[in-house]
């Protein structure tokens, strides 16, 4: 029994050991973005941040704001990441239906080839894909950002397939013995059946978008088009050392995605786990 | 299925229109960048003006160049501490947080957050923590008489240093999947195995781990090819610095392609990324045949 109680002591305590570790560092930045550069300085180091509910609190918020456009940076991202997961959710369930319920000339090398695709590293790829962007005419304009990972997703597509797969023949059969057409069957039938996975691959594919920093850096010049991620890393090598500033950038860069997170981490989680054991 | 071949529920035709979008993005943005990166490896080209052939000549500067090699021996350092550690550490969160516990659902989720941030940003906070004088971890360090030593500054350790921000940030995702694997192992088995009067410990290397076999196998496929995703982190933290510490394959084409506009020399690169990561591949596959048992 005292054995008992002292393994689960000793759980206990490198769970929260494994969470601290996990946050602090959010909690670094979200500390500092409330700290003045004579306090970031200062030996030794002070860990409650001086501005804290305070006279200037908001300073290197204010200075974040006003000198860099942290805000329309943000609103690009928004719009960006949501383009693209729209789409994703709409190309995904419609090349996985056809995947999982349809036999085809070819289908077999198309799944395979695709499943291929999702080893290659971006790098490999990037730059045909520039020269092809820069041949249509895309350069500094969205359509890079959005357009490949709107048609390319193969992750949701294999995602959407098992989720398919799943779905009892019972419904199928009835909804074909009723004479409905395939089109009819995927958007009324099977896609309703999926949002639990629909949600996750959204905001998966939201995330992937926001956090992406090879893309915008090579498509975008005008500053009026730049993403939050890549807005900070351009602040980021203009204030080398103003540490208070760029880690106020940083957390407006996550912030957005964290309150996400918080209302969504179990879908994202739950389906994280349910493609781990498909493989 | 057999019924199928009396009953026709759709047209010929309506497969393909539903796989179009995706066929489309497949050749125009995989397939067509793929075999084009193939055969610009063996041009000079900057972009601008025609590629121009030079056959083997951008390997052959490649394979003389100490740079490259050192590049290659990063990549492949990078990857196996990556790996190694990501794989480690997450089967241990795993096993932590397999436990039933109150509150379990919120130590899982504040595990996994580092997973959706950006690198950009866990990048920076990082570097800030390990900084030298002013870095929290440096501070400690010296509070129990340990002079910290440059963790991004020192050429020999910023690799290391970069590769751990790497298994911090995603350590909570192979934690998820491995997690997944012992839920899935039946309950009998376990129950069975302590009836029998194995120890904890025997539990754990001759039942758990065993039966995690599949879902180890895929958490490595898994862990392979995030192993190449730190271009955000490495340009966040070190730009592939202090003198090509922690410059990788994945980094090195960027800075050629877009930097130093030497693009076929670049392309060079990438091939060999692509046969690093095919090798990587193959030798899974192998594991995958003669180990792991087959998922399907």
């Amino acid at each position: 029994m005292v054995e008992r109680r002292f393994s689960k002591i000793l759980i206990i305590f490198f769970i929260i050991l494994a969470t601290f570790v996990s946050i602090f560092p959010f909690f670094w930045m979200l500390a500092n973005s409330f700290m003045s550069e004579d306090q970031i300085f200062a030996l030794p180091l002070k860990f409650w941040p001086d501005k804290l509910f305070k006279k200037g609190m908001w300073d290197n918020y204010r200075e974040v704001f006003s000198n860099f456009s942290f805000a329309l940076y943000t609103w690009n991202s928004f719009f960006v990441s949501f383009l693209a997961a729209l789409g994703q959710i709409i190309v995904c369930p419609m090349a996985a239906f056809a995947f999982a319920k349809m036999r085809f000339h070819g289908r077999r090398a198309i799944y395979t080839l695709l499943l291929m695709t999702l080893m290659i590293p971006v790098q490999v790829i990037i730059i045909p894909e520039y020269y092809l962007m820069m041949k249509l005419g895309w350069l500094n304009s969205y359509l890079p950002l959005i357009i490949p990972s709107f048609l390319a997703g193969a992750f949701g597509t294999f995602m959407f397939i098992s989720v398919f797969e799943a779905i009892p023949t019972a419904l199928f059969d009835a909804a074909v013995i009723d004479g409905a057409s395939a089109y009819k069957i995927l958007w009324r039938v099977y896609f309703p059946q999926a949002t639990a996975s629909t949600a996750t691959l959204f905001i998966i594919a939201f995330m992937n978008n926001w956090n992406d920093l090879l893309r915008p850096l090579l498509y975008i010049i005008n500053p009026k088009l730049f993403t939050v991620t890549m807005g900070l890393t351009r602040f980021q090598n203009q204030y080398t050392t103003k540490w208070g500033l760029i880690l106020t950038g940083s957390v407006i860069s996550v912030l957005p995605l964290i309150v996400v997170y918080i209302f969504c981490q179990r879908y994202i989680i739950e389906n994280q786990m349910s493609s781990g054991v498909k493989g | 299925m057999s019924e199928k071949q009396k009953f026709k529920w759709h047209s010929w035709a309506t497969p393909w229109i539903l796989v179009f979008p995706t066929l489309i993005g497949l050749v125009i943005f995989r397939l067509i960048p793929i075999v084009s990166s193939f055969f610009l490896s063996f041009t000079k080209w900057n972009l601008i003006t025609d590629p121009k052939f030079i056959g083997l000549k951008n390997f052959k500067e490649l394979f003389s160049d100490p740079v490259f090699w050192k590049i290659l021996g990063n990549t492949l350092k990078i990857t196996a501490g990556y790996v190694t550690g990501g794989m480690i550490f997450g089967l241990l969160l795993a096993l932590l947080v397999n436990n039933k516990l109150r509150g379990m659902n919120f130590f899982r989720a504040a595990i996994y957050m580092p997973v959706i941030t950006s690198s950009v940003a866990v990048g920076i906070v990082w570097t800030r923590i390990l900084g030298p004088k002013y870095g929290i971890l440096d501070f400690f360090l010296k509070k129990i008489g340990i002079t910290a030593p440059y963790w991004l500054q020192d050429p020999s350790l910023a690799i290391w240093t970069v590769t751990f921000v790497q298994v911090w940030k995603m350590s909570g995702y192979y934690m998820i999947l491995f997690l997944a694997g012992l839920q899935a192992i039946s309950k009998e088995v376990i129950e069975a195995s302590v009836v029998d009067g194995a120890t904890p410990t025997q539990r754990l290397f001759r039942v758990t781990i065993p039966m995690l076999a599949p879902t180890t196998f895929f958490v490595l496929t898994v862990a392979i090819m995030d192993a190449f995703k730190n271009f955000e982190l490495i340009y966040a933290m070190t730009m592939g610095g202090p003198q090509n510490a922690t410059n990788t394959l994945v980094y090195s084409v960027y800075l050629n392609a877009f930097s130093y506009n030497r693009v076929g020399y670049a392309e060079s690169i990438a091939w060999v990324l692509m046969v690093v990561v095919g090798l990587l591949t193959v030798g899974n596959f192998f594991i995958k045949k003669y180990w792991a048992q087959p998922l399907e």
